[in-house]
């Protein structure tokens, strides 16, 4: 048992369900404040555990950068949940969308993280807004209503979930040195001399991925028909899926 | 104590961070998708799940110098793309016949 885990990520839970939309300003605050303790607790346990672990590398951190798009990753994602209002959850995803984007750029995966922006912060969030201006109750898109206002089992969800993390944490720090990582890193060399940039992705995906692509492609194209298929008013054959009268507008 | 890697650069506590990293945005949008009421925002949390799991694939992938992780990634950009345009479209459907977007409106479709 890994106390000091258990009490961050404990801290984490108590924080994330305070911070659930409940019509109650000051919770909110209370909450935010114990997720910068949840944080800080977090970290220093990681501080700790890789001088325990990895004692050969005393500076073995990632770097300022991480921490600055992990911190922002991390409080814009806690925005868009708990955010009451939907507009300013969607535009905290984008926040989070960018922050995840330098974090892949840190990875070395420049091309993924320009296809994030695009296609995240580009296409799905526009779809996002665009949906929520279009289905907001009152036509006021930023408006919260009630069941914006009071969500629905916090405590059930924030202890279902937080379970799993502190599991996964659990197992990730208590198991990694002679774990996964350890067994199958011998094999690493392998594709290590060409592997960096937009090259060795394009050549994996047309080589090992051909036929996943092909799947891809005709995914896309189903969903494309499907989408077509829910968006169409006053469709014909309406009736025959049991979606009965759409009201007229 | 397991020795460092041909890669120095990027070791074995760098990529823990990033996994812990992905395992709470991970929980995070399990909360999100549990305690929210609102469609567009269930929606929007499985999208904040999908953002973890791309942060772990793209950090073995850096780990292991391996471009799979990158592909694995670009085949799940896919079917979160494939996902939100239809589940925004019945969204949207759904709306228009009771005019919220409260998922207890649709608790009679529990059968």
């Amino acid at each position: 048992m890994d106390y000091p885990l258990i009490i961050a990520t404990a801290c984490g839970a108590i924080a994330l369900y305070l911070m659930m939309p409940r019509g109650q300003g000051w919770l909110v605050k209370l909450g935010a404040l114990i997720g910068v303790l949840a944080l800080a607790s977090g970290l220093s346990y990681l501080t700790h555990w890789a001088s325990v672990h990895y004692p050969a590398q005393p500076a073995a951190g990632p770097g300022i950068f991480f921490y600055a798009f992990a911190l922002i990753t991390l409080a814009s994602a806690v925005g868009v949940v708990c955010h009451p209002k939907p507009l300013y959850s969607a535009l905290y995803f984008v926040l989070m969308t960018l922050a995840i984007a330098g974090l892949f750029v840190l990875l070395m995966a420049e091309f993924i993280a320009v296809v994030l922006i695009i296609i995240y912060a580009g296409a799905i969030l526009v779809t996002y807004v665009f949906v929520i201006m279009l289905a907001s109750p009152s036509g006021v898109a930023a408006a919260a209503v009630d069941y914006d206002r009071i969500s629905a089992d916090p405590l059930i969800a924030v202890l279902v979930s937080f379970l799993l993390l502190g599991t996964v944490l659990e197992t990730l720090f208590t198991h990694t040195p002679h774990g996964f990582i350890a067994a199958s890193a011998s094999g690493v060399t392998a594709h290590a001399a060409h592997w960096g940039g937009l090259a060795a992705l394009g050549k994996n995906l047309y080589s090992r991925y051909t036929l996943p692509l092909e799947l891809a492609g005709v995914l896309m194209t189903i969903s494309l028909v499907g989408a077509v298929v829910i968006a169409r008013k006053n469709a014909p054959h309406t009736h025959m899926l049991g979606l009965g009268e759409m009201p007229a507008e | 104590m397991m020795m460092t890697h041909a890669t120095s650069s990027f070791s074995d506590p760098v990529l823990v961070r990033y996994l812990a990293l992905g395992a709470v945005l991970f929980a995070i949008g399990l909360v999100g998708f549990m305690a929210r009421r609102n469609m567009i925002m269930i929606f929007l949390s499985t999208e904040i799940m999908f953002q973890g799991v791309a942060i772990n694939l793209i950090a073995f992938s850096r780990y292991y110098h391996n471009a799979d992780g990158q592909s694995f990634v670009i085949f799940l950009l896919t079917v979160a793309a494939a996902e939100a345009s239809l589940a925004l479209g019945l969204v949207v459907m759904l709306f228009r016949q009771r005019q919220t977007l409260n998922v207890d409106a649709w608790y009679d479709m529990q059968g």
